[in-house]
């Protein structure tokens, strides 16, 4: 939508003060947990809640807790398919030092109150601040926004939860220093620490956030303080540097889980390269998704292809910056002959494969033959910036590979309505051709069953893909959004049936994509839960860990 | 030499760079501390020009929100889409943006004039 309608404006004018966060416009009384019937932590008696928020206050000031509906507003707001209600949390409090988180949890588990950890709480298609169950009380940690440090020498950085790449990307162009950041394509407003914690990925050739995350500090639920690896030697001048320390390799159980409050997160910057040249190669056939998947895997296994490629799907590039009403009018699937079309149109191919090669002039123009022989050989058209430095999405990847911040993907979420209405499904897919175009029919023929269109991309690491596959419906129509719930469910659990599972799941499906990882995955998880947080106030239910 | 083998030796030279080969550049930043302890972020309001080109500006104007600026909308409605997340836009927070600063910036949005290099679709 272009326009902001008076109808709009006049709802958003006749939202309480309270709603607007709006001490500057007047001074509201606080507002007492208790005033209307409410979202509530599941056997929390009101009043116990009440006291408890109180207890909270009193740690971080009044203002940092948000306890009534109007003001817990902001962490309800959520794009994926929520047809029942069960992942409205009670409210949310905001500490700024790990002094406060640690206070806060002893509160918490003498309530029993349980607390969803945000850094910055943008995970968009994954439910966003949103909880794993009705009434947690969102933990958010994006008070806590020091860049702690920079090593201009290593090119580490160590920073809080509440940094963005925004604030890092400044910080680094303000002190002149050389290096590039690997940003997820959303990355003005999100977290290093939130997007390495659910192992995210970009597309420089740091892509893959956890393997260059180095070290961390975790609060556990009893309030423990614990660094990783070198950062449990006192005085280490090596924490950043080295990722495995001695004895069992801690971090991993960090990330994904419910295990602990990382309060800082170290990671490895990439030194700015003198040369860069992007590229895309277009296939003009659904099915030419295989002969891709097979190019690229060697190029990706010997790293002459060094970045976290992207095969983008027609149909997810033309929704960045179009809707569907502007190509389909129909309820059914957008047939590929139309997606194609359109496509053709705009420069376009049906699946649009970005990569780049890094070093110096030298390294580049001896390995840009190799690769584009090895793509023309498939079939696909090899372009650069001499054919498409006009083309608004080979500019939007090409910033996108050396770490430019940029939003222009959100577009897609209003494809279908004005409401916006998005939910990730993401299983990952061996760097086969056989494997993707299976993938790639599965998904189209059960989307297809329920009317909504294949909006596909395909994120290449080393020898798997991550197939994400961003349904996209109308949030502001209740009969569809429970279309989307029931057609996200069907992805998950009839790819199962075929072995494929996701990397990274919604808080409404964490617990069936647990399931298909099986009973001795989830029990040992349980064991290591209870152990650590035996009253099961951090974060239950995410990932399917209760 | 078999072009398996070429492929195996380039790759390494291109590892080499994005990792050990960071040196020569890292040493570049010299001129700077080796150490750089930032410290705690000012606490001090950002002005609403700056929060404006860090996020607003990222979608609305670029193709992706609606124009907003000299569209006059009030600054009580654009206070509550913020924290509402309006339509398919993602909800602000006062740990985001606070009260203080949203205030201000949705003033300043209200009296902006038009800016001609934005575009709303
Ligand atoms: C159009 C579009 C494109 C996207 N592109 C990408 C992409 O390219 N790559 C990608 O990875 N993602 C992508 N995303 C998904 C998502 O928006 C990003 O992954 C985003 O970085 C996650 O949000 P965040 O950083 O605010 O993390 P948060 O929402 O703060 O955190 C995510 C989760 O991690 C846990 N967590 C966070 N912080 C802590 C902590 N300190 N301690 C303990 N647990 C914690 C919590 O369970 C939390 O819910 C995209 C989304 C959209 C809509």
């Amino acid at each position: 939508m272009t326009t902001v309608s008076r109808r709009e404006i006049l709802q958003a004018s006749a939202l309480s003060a309270a709603a607007l966060g709006a001490a500057a416009l007047a001074a509201p009384a606080m507002a007492s947990p208790l005033d209307h019937a409410r979202m509530l932590p599941e056997g929390l008696p009101p009043r116990e809640f009440a006291a408890a928020v109180a207890e909270l206050r009193a740690i971080v000031g009044q203002q940092w807790v948000f306890a009534d509906a109007d003001s817990t507003l902001p962490y309800t707001k959520s794009l994926i398919p929520d047809p029942d209600h069960r992942h409205v949390p009670s409210g949310a409090v905001a500490p700024a030092s790990v002094e406060e988180v640690q206070a806060i949890l002893k509160v918490a588990n003498r309530y029993r109150l349980p607390l969803w950890p945000i850094s910055t709480g943008k995970n968009m298609g994954y439910g966003m601040a949103t909880p794993a169950s009705s009434g947690q009380m969102v933990l958010d940690l994006k008070r806590m926004n020091r860049i702690i440090e920079i090593d201009a020498e290593l090119g580490t950085a160590l920073v809080e939860p509440g940094v963005t790449y925004q604030d890092l990307r400044d910080y680094l162009d303000a002190n002149n220093l050389p290096f590039w950041l690997d940003v997820p394509t959303v990355g003005p407003i999100v977290s290093p620490v939130g997007n390495t914690l659910e192992r995210g990925v970009g597309y420089t050739p740091y892509g893959d956030h956890f393997f260059m995350q180095c070290g961390m500090e975790v609060v556990l639920a009893d309030g423990t303080l614990v660094r990783t690896g070198m950062g449990s030697v006192p005085g280490s001048t090596s924490w950043q540097a080295f990722k495995w320390g001695y004895g069992p390799y801690l971090d991993g159980i960090f990330t994904q889980s419910n295990f602990g409050v990382v309060t800082k997160l170290g990671f490895w910057l990439m030194p700015a390269p003198p040369a860069y040249k992007p590229f895309v190669v277009q296939f003009d056939e659904m099915d030419d998704v295989a002969k891709i998947t097979d190019t690229i895997r060697p190029f990706r296994m010997n790293n002459l292809i060094p970045n976290g490629v992207l095969i983008m799907g027609a149909a997810y590039q033309l929704a960045m910056f179009h809707r569907r009403a502007d190509f389909w009018t129909e309820t059914r699937q957008i047939p590929d002959a139309v997606v194609k079309a359109e496509a053709r149109k705009r420069g376009l191919g049906m699946w649009n494969t970005y990569f780049a090669l890094y070093g110096t002039d030298e390294i580049i123009a001896a390995v840009e033959p190799i690769v584009r022989g090895a793509f023309e050989a498939a079939g696909g058209k090899v372009l650069t910036a001499t054919e498409m430095s006009d083309n608004p999405w080979f500019r939007h990847h090409a910033s996108l590979m050396k770490g430019g911040m940029t939003l222009e993907e959100i577009g897609i979420v209003r494809w279908r309505g004005t409401e916006g209405g998005m939910v990730a499904f993401a299983p990952v897919a061996p760097a086969k051709g056989t494997e993707t175009r299976g993938q790639t029919a599965l998904a189209k023929e059960i989307l297809a069953k329920y009317d909504f269109d294949y909006a596909p991309a395909y994120a290449v690491g080393g020898r798997e893909l991550h197939h994400i596959i961003f349904l996209l419906y109308d949030k502001g129509h209740p009969a569809e959004e429970r279309k989307a719930d029931a057609c996200v469910r069907e992805m998950i659990t009839r790819f199962a049936e075929r072995g494929w599972a996701a990397y990274r799941t919604g808080v409404s499906t964490m617990d069936l994509v647990a399931q298909q990882y099986g009973d001795a995955n989830r029990a040992l998880n349980a064991r290591i839960k209870h152990a650590l947080d035996p009253n099961h106030i951090l974060a239950p239910g995410k990932q399917g860990i209760a | 030499m078999s072009r398996a083998r070429s492929l195996g030796l380039t790759a390494i030279g291109v590892m080499a760079f994005t990792t050990l080969g960071a040196l020569p550049f890292a040493m570049a930043a010299g001129a700077q501390p080796a150490q750089i302890k930032p410290g705690q972020t000012s606490p001090e309001p950002r002005s609403p020009q700056r929060i404006y080109a860090a996020t607003c500006g990222y979608c609305h104007g670029a193709n992706v929100g609606p124009v907003i600026m000299g569209r006059h909308l009030p600054q009580k409605a654009i206070m509550a889409f913020v924290r509402k997340g309006q339509g398919a836009m993602p909800a602000f927070r006062p740990t985001e943006i606070s009260d203080t600063e949203l205030a201000a910036l949705a003033a300043w949005i209200e009296r902006a004039p038009a800016v001609p290099k934005e575009h709303g679709q």
